[in-house]
């Protein structure tokens, strides 16, 4: 038997050769097509809520208006929406209109002092005569920040405590505005404008920059499990280990909002929603349906969800000397340095053609020492020259 | 009867000068009005020259009424005995026999029916030769059909009561056991069907019977027996092989109407191979998405949904071993080597008690024995694949085997398509299979299976997918009386995946799971009588899973191990079973199994404050449970009944109401691929998902039982089925009940199937329409899934269309047809981008509100058989087609991804072009 099963193995072997070569080599097309149903074409710029009310006594309530944008779409922000009408409306029937004036999308209201036993909801009217209405919402105190507290080794991390004695907030979220000082490498006195070099002052010096960003996450947390409306140490934000931000100075300024059960839900899935597409750890979509309604369309989505509750801030200096070990840039690293000859006659006449060199200081009167552009200009990174207010 | 003998002995001699020998060319004229038979026996005998034999006694009532005109002797006795019981035979020397109910041999049998046990035939049966010449084939069926076979002891006294049969139905020219072979006597509407081990038992009145044998794919036959007590009955059937020029009309093929049995598909493996398939490969899975009411949610995707349930409520077993992942190379290939199945059986409504554990089907994959009296093999060379298989007799007709090994070389194909993507992606699988069965004795059998199976792939990317399926088991059956048996089962399976990226240093990785599963089943039959068959045992499965463990790879790596605690799990269940015959026309199963499921330690469970939604921050506490201890138990009763009711000949109508529980889900990220989907055991959290089915369908045959047609409806109720939160992370999350929540399901549709089993033109139309919802319905969700309202699941596919057809032209040259049409799957999709909170957001449509495009696709294939010579040493087989005929470019998945700040729709077909093959097999 065994020869037999020999013999036939063979067989086997010498028919797989020839077949072999006779096999069709395989086309299986190009497989990837750009899929564009008529769903996702186009139309679906809803209109995106952006704000809450703000119940503080004497506090001013910033509502952004803007719409939503197709996929394709690779603009930063939604486009704003102008001249609508938006007004908060009390339960109790007063109404207090919210002004776009600075024709960008944000309506803004005059100082209110609101009753905060009362429920409130946000109109909007839009310029082409739809009507928005939110559900009305309780008005939510939120407790103040017991403290921002930061801890190392390492990495950074931001944490938060707050606590309510009265236990009835449970619901919280923030969100942040960090500012960080990014210095020139080389300081100059010099900059150039239109070919001649000139002094700067402190309006044109390019030597000290700073930038100023807001927070792209959703930070939130939920007591409500806890035996007491308390966040103990609730980590917020963390920078990797030796980031530039803290190069210099750095601040965060945390603002803190109370949030309804409902609302708490609704951001909740915002968080997840703006979490990474198309990797192997995707998530389920996630279907928001927040409490602005659209009383024209039933049918029309509306993004956003209007709470009613007062702010509290709190801000957390930091200087790179405080942390454990953060890298400092020391001045002029990794710069390059160019001699030409000065203009005899002007100083000040600046002719040299590439504009990744600028001028950095003057070597005697015949010799004008360049520097890369990017070691001189802080804002070749980003940010602005003007210091913001209550800067150290 | 000496009173005719002596009449025909006077004219023989005279006849015989005139004829000169052949009497049966002798013509016979007359008008034949209310004679007695004895009369018409003169007449004959005197224009004839026949002898007569026959009893009086049986005749006495026979009023003839014929007239022929220059009619043969047979032409005029089938007239003369039509719509009687009588029978004729005459033998060459001209004489006639003339008997009631059975027809006299006039030849000595070649060969005598097989015997398993005490004797059971003809005593003095001359010969137990089991010779093969094809040219005696046909006699030899002949004589057995016709033989009257006398079963149990004669011991004179009257034939009353009841008495057993039981035996073995295989295939005569390999000695394969013939699995769901349908047995019934003439005299009964009771239909026993064979076991997977090809063993029945029929319970009838002692007596004269005419016993049927039907197969799929197999001739028709009968046995006459005389049954005076229990006995043995084995029988081995035919291949049917096409006959080109007759009509085959086949009283026999009622099985679909007289079977109790409800909502079950069976195929054997010929009919599956007659179906093209892409690369030529017969495909298990493949055929089964034809069948009405299954249905996949891509092209090539893992699994399949059977009445609107989704792929992990599917239990898949292959010779009693549970299958998780039945597919390779993610989906394009079955996992199950189609030369070693024996065929299959997919139950979709009435669920038989002895399985349990999952919710929608039961898709029972059986093995070959192995062929036990010659050793044979065969080899197939296929584009992407090649196989070897061997099967033949350990011990002749005692032990056999079967073992078969398949794998890829598809890394060489890719590697040669001029195109980046595939060349620089690597995919393979290889699997092997292994059985033995082992007769100890007439009532002991031993069967022992082993099966492997092993995938990678990588699609021009780091990450390397890795699968794997290894299952064994051993069977003991156990023959007590014909009228009791027990099958007692004890096993593992094992299922491993993983995600593993070694070549990137520091991120590399290895992300692993794996289920593991042991268990032990017993299983009993009971025959007490006509009217019950009884089945009852008990089962338990003791799980463990490993839910996901991250780990670094290599030296360099820094990837922070993170591993998802095991869990374990025991399933129980005791049922018990009757098949209970009312009468004639109605037959009623009822059954109910009991299960119990013990969700054990070592764990960690966490607590969640009471009435709030289950979030991480609302986890209060967290208990650890000490190995063993029982954590959580759940336990219900499950009920499974049908009935059948007669309507005529060739129809009846069915009905079923079935529950079933399941304990172990599947968590799919359905963007992924499949490896990378979670299963979880039923926990304190995680109640088990209940399912609740009402179906009613009517069966007709047509043209003497070639066409079955059937329609079904049902309507279905799921509970405590798992959806999953918006943005819910499903790897490696230690709290999975943070991120799903409970819905619950509701089903319905029609399936109508139109099936031609034989002839030239063979195969099956069907068509269902399926929906399936699915309903929030999870208080503490902590979000309401479009607005609590029902919403399409994910595989709901309202329209399903499939046409198998092949048309033989000759013994080596058919053609078949495939055609799918679906309805395109539901998608949730995003609709734009916004900013809110500083953070940018998509906003998705509401739950599967959309569709993908529909899928269609056409399938050709022409199979050519090589010669037909019996003493060639191999047998060569061709199959060439195309695959996707129409080119139609069907999405496999669809996806969006992020691509310079923007979010970018892809469709990705995988054949999107007409694919052409050629397939080569050899046989030996």
């Amino acid at each position: 038997m065994r020869s037999t099963i020999m013999q036939m193995i063979n067989d086997m072997r010498n028919m797989s050769r020839i077949l072999l070569a006779g096999f069709l080599v395989l086309y299986l097309g190009d497989c990837k097509q750009a899929y564009e149903p008529p769903a996702i074409r186009g139309g679906n710029d809803y209109l995106v809520v952006d704000g809450f009310i703000n119940v503080a006594p004497g506090s001013v309530t910033t509502i952004d208006l803007n719409r939503a944008r197709r996929l394709s779409d690779s603009t930063a922000v939604g486009i704003p929406e102008l001249n609508a009408q938006v007004a908060i409306q009390s339960k109790g029937g007063s109404s207090w209109p919210l002004q776009d004036a600075g024709h960008n999308g944000y309506y803004v209201s005059q100082p209110l002092t609101l009753d905060i036993s009362q429920t409130y909801r946000l109109s909007v009217t839009t310029a082409d005569g739809r009507k928005y209405l939110s559900d009305p919402v309780p008005c939510k105190p939120t407790p103040p920040i017991d403290s921002i507290t930061w801890s190392q080794p390492n990495d950074l991390t931001f944490s938060i405590s707050t606590h309510d004695v009265a236990a009835k907030t449970h619901y919280y979220r923030w969100d942040y505005i960090e500012t960080w000082q990014h210095d020139a490498a080389l300081q100059t006195p010099w900059g150039v404008n239109n070919g001649h070099i000139y002094a700067t002052d402190s309006t044109t010096q390019r030597s000290h920059c700073w930038t100023v960003l807001h927070s792209t996450q959703v930070m939130l947390d939920n007591t409500s499990a806890l035996s007491q409306d308390l966040v103990d140490k609730f980590p917020i934000y963390t920078i990797p280990f030796g980031d530039s931000r803290l190069d210099i100075k750095y601040r965060i300024h945390v603002r803190q909002y109370a949030l309804t059960s409902d609302a708490y839900s609704y951001w909740l899935q915002i968080q997840k929603t703006s979490q990474g597409l198309g990797t192997l750890f995707d998530l389920q979509p996630a279907q928001l349906i927040g409490n602005v309604h659209c009383l024209t369309n039933p049918a029309e989505p509306v993004i956003g969800y209007v709470s009613a509750s007062t702010l509290q801030e709190d801000s957390l200096f930091l200087y790179n000397t405080n942390l454990h070990y953060w890298t400092h840039n020391s001045p002029g690293f990794g710069c390059d340095t160019l001699g030409i000859p000065a203009d005899p006659n002007d100083f000040s006449n600046y002719t040299y053609a590439d504009t990744n060199w600028a001028p950095y200081y003057f070597d005697g009167p015949t010799t004008l020492i360049l520097a890369s552009k990017i070691c001189l200009d802080c804002l070749e990174l980003g940010g602005t020259t003007t210091r913001p207010p209550n800067w150290p | 009867m000496r009173h005719s003998g002596l009449h025909a002995s006077l004219f023989v001699l005279s006849l015989t000068l005139i004829t000169s020998a052949h009497g049966q060319d002798k013509r016979i004229s007359g008008d034949f009005q209310g004679i007695p038979f004895s009369q018409l026996v003169s007449k004959m005998a005197a224009a004839s020259g026949y002898t007569f034999y026959y009893d009086p006694a049986e005749t006495d009532s026979l009023v003839i009424h014929v007239t022929v005109e220059h009619a043969t002797l047979p032409e005029l006795l089938d007239l003369v005995f039509r719509g009687t019981d009588l029978h004729y035979a005459i033998d060459p020397a001209g004489r006639v026999f003339i008997s009631k109910l059975f027809v006299i041999q006039t030849q000595l049998p070649a060969e005598a029916t097989r015997q398993d046990g005490p004797p059971i035939s003809i005593p003095g049966d001359p010969t137990q030769k089991q010779e093969e010449d094809p040219s005696s084939k046909h006699i030899l069926k002949a004589i057995e059909e016709n033989k009257l076979i006398e079963i149990g002891r004669k011991d004179g006294k009257a034939l009353q009561g009841k008495a057993t049969l039981a035996g073995y139905i295989r295939d005569a020219k390999t000695g394969e056991a013939i699995v769901g072979a349908s047995v019934y006597a003439d005299s009964s509407t009771r239909v026993v069907i064979t076991d997977q081990f090809g063993y029945y038992s029929l319970t009838l009145p002692r007596g004269r019977h005419v016993i049927r044998i039907s197969s799929q794919g197999m001739k028709d036959t009968r046995r006459q027996v005389l049954v005076y007590g229990d006995g043995k009955l084995s029988v081995d059937m035919q291949e049917f092989i096409a006959s080109l020029k007759t009509v085959i009309v086949s009283a026999e093929k009622t099985s679909n109407t007289r079977s109790t049995q409800m909502g079950v598909n069976r195929l054997n493996i010929k009919t599956i191979k007659q179906v093209p398939v892409v690369f030529g490969e017969t495909d298990i899975l493949k055929v089964v998405l034809t069948l009405p009411g299954v249905t996949s949610v891509g092209e090539a995707s893992n699994g399949f949904n059977v009445r609107g349930g989704s792929t992990d409520q599917n239990l898949i077993l292959f010779d009693e071993a549970t299958i998780y992942n039945p597919s390779h190379l993610f989906g394009f290939f079955s996992a199950f080597n189609a030369d070693v199945v024996k065929g299959i059986e997919l139950y979709k409504s009435a669920i038989p008690e002895k399985y349990g554990g999952r919710l929608s089907s039961v898709l029972d994959v059986s093995m070959l024995d192995g062929n036990s009296k010659k050793w044979t093999g065969s080899g197939g060379i296929g584009p992407l694949t090649s196989r070897f298989f061997i099967e033949g007799p350990l011990v002749k007709d005692k032990t056999s085997m079967v073992a078969s090994v398949r794998t890829t070389y598809s890394d060489w194909v890719l590697r040669t398509i001029p195109n980046n993507a595939y060349s620089n992606s690597t995919t393979g699988f290889s699997d092997a299979n292994l059985r033995i069965t082992h007769m100890i004795d007439q009532k002991n059998s031993i069967y022992v299976m082993g099966y492997f199976s092993t995938d990678h792939f990588n699609l021009n990317t780091d990450s390397v997918y890795h699968y794997s399926n290894q299952n064994g088991n051993i069977k003991w059956k156990h023959i007590f009386s014909n009228k009791s048996n027990a099958l007692i089962t004890a096993g593992m399976d094992r299922y491993q995946y993983s995600v593993s990226d070694p070549r990137s240093g520091t991120s590399a990785y290895k992300l692993g799971f794996d289920i593991n599963q042991t268990y032990l089943r017993a299983d009993f039959n009971y025959l007490p009588g006509n009217k019950h068959i009884f089945n009852y045992g008990v089962n338990s499965i003791y799980y463990k899973l490993h839910p996901g463990s991250y780990e670094p790879v290599g030296a360099k790596s820094l990837v922070v191990p993170n591993t998802v605690a095991a869990e374990q799990a025991l399933e129980s269940a005791i049922y018990a079973g009757d098949q209970y015959s009312v009468s004639q026309k109605l037959a009623i199963n009822a059954g109910v199994r009991w299960s119990v499921f013990n969700y054990l330690g070592t764990h960690q469970e966490y607590e969640y404050a009471p009435g709030f939604p289950k979030q991480t921050t609302t986890i209060t506490d967290s208990i650890f449970y000490g190995s063993g201890k029982v954590i959580k138990t759940y336990a219900a009763p499950e009920i499974r009944i049908s009935a059948r009711y007669q309507l005529g000949k060739d129809a009846s109508v069915k009905a079923s109401f079935n529950t079933t529980r399941q304990y172990i889900h599947m968590l799919s990220n359905t963007v992924a691929v499949s490896p990378t989907d979670i299963w979880k055991l039923s926990d304190p959290h995680i109640k088990p998902q209940q399912g609740l089915q009402y179906s009613l369908g009517y069966y007709r045959n047509f043209s003497a039982n070639t066409i079955e047609t059937s329609v079904e409806v049902y309507y279905k109720q799921i509970g405590d089925y798992l959806d999953y939160k918006s943005g819910a992370s499903l790897v490696l999350n230690h709290h999975i009940e943070t991120d799903v929540l409970t819905t619950k399901g509701k089903a319905y549709g029609v399936e109508l199937l139109v099936k031609k089993a034989s002839g030239r033109l063979n195969g099956w139309f069907s068509y269902a329409f399926s929906r399936t919802f699915l309903k929030q319905d999870d208080p503490l969700a902590g979000e309401s899934i479009n607005n609590g309202k029902y919403y399409p699941a994910s595989f709901d596919k309202p329209h399903n269309v499939n046409f198998i057809g092949n048309y033989r032209f000759s013994h080596r040259y058919s053609v078949s047809l495939n055609i799918v049409y679906s309805t395109g799957r539901p998608i949730t999709l995003p609709l734009s981008v916004f900013q809110l909170g500083g953070t940018t957001g998509l906003f998705y449509s509401e739950r599967n509100q959309y569709r993908i495009p529909d899928y269609f696709r056409t399938d050709l294939s022409v199979n050519i058989d090589g010669n037909h010579r019996i003493k060639k040493l191999t047998h060569n087989f061709w199959s060439a087609g195309v695959y996707n005929l129409t080119g139609r470019q069907n999405p496999y998945s669809v996806y969006f991804t992020q691509e310079n700040g923007q979010v970018k729709g892809y469709k990705l077909s995988i054949f999107g072009a007409p694919i052409p093959f050629i397939t080569y097999n050899i046989k030996f």
